[in-house]
């Protein structure tokens, strides 16, 4: 059975053109049992990542505790947040 | 002894009928933690209006796909031997590993890094750290199947 992914189709709340335009980060949150080879082939997968990108990307989760793996519009960014909480990884949006 | 490798497009895991049993009784004991769990089912946003509106658009669709995971895993598991899976199965399996490992490690109060450093070799060869450790070796075989 292949899986469902998540379909988030409209942004949260009811907000004017400017307010949904701007950009919107997603951010990535370590946690202390994921594997680091998991969330690197995550990252390749859900955002195109070349192999070095989503280490260093993976890298940044691990050493820092974070990292911005993407900003979008708010829309966007929601659906990318949407489909990391479906790998099993922390994820959150922020304001640019 | 359980091996997995690749085949063509498909990755496939042979493993003993004993091996496979207790595979699904791991997840047959873990899947009921998944509910509660804080990482299985994270937060998107720290205003809760944002995220109860969040909640609302991708809750549902999140859980089903999480069902849906958990349920190629079983399918694979009781299939016929050895499992054969293509990648879209293989995901499915990596990420429903990935639900059971956090919920697992979250019951068992892991919260931060270098938490195998406060169990002792012996901790570590016992359930339930074996068993955290024993599904970290399968997601990390299947991970490996896919590059």
């Amino acid at each position: 059975m292949a899986a469902v992914q998540p379909v988030v189709t409209h942004g949260t709340g009811h907000s004017t053109t400017e307010e949904r335009d701007r950009p919107w980060q997603v951010v990535v949150w370590n946690d202390p049992v994921t594997l680091m080879s998991y969330v690197v082939v995550v990252f390749r997968r859900l955002f195109g990542y070349d192999l070095e990108t989503a280490t260093q990307l993976m890298l940044k989760v691990h050493v820092e505790g974070r990292a911005v793996v993407a900003t979008e519009p708010r829309e966007r960014a929601e659906v990318s947040v949407a489909q990391l909480h479906a790998h099993g990884l922390q994820a959150t949006l922020a304001r640019d | 002894m359980a091996e997995i490798r690749r085949e063509g497009d498909l990755t496939l895991f042979q493993l003993e009928p004993k091996e496979r049993q207790v595979l699904l009784e791991i997840v047959d004991r873990i899947e009921p933690m998944l509910g509660s769990s804080h990482w299985v089912s994270p937060r998107a946003y720290g205003d809760d209006e944002l995220e109860r509106e969040f909640r609302r658009l991708a809750g549902e669709d999140l859980e089903r796909s999480r069902e849906a995971d958990l349920a190629t895993l079983r399918e694979g598991l009781a299939g016929p031997l050895p499992v054969r899976l293509g990648d879209p199965e293989v995901w499915g399996w990596v990420r429903a590993l990935n639900f059971l490992r956090l919920a697992l490690a979250e019951q068992l109060g892991i919260s931060e890094d270098g938490w195998e450093e406060r169990y002792s070799p012996r901790q570590h060869r016992r359930p339930p750290l074996a068993t955290l450790h024993l599904l970290s070796w399968l997601q990390e075989e299947l991970i490996d199947s896919l590059a």
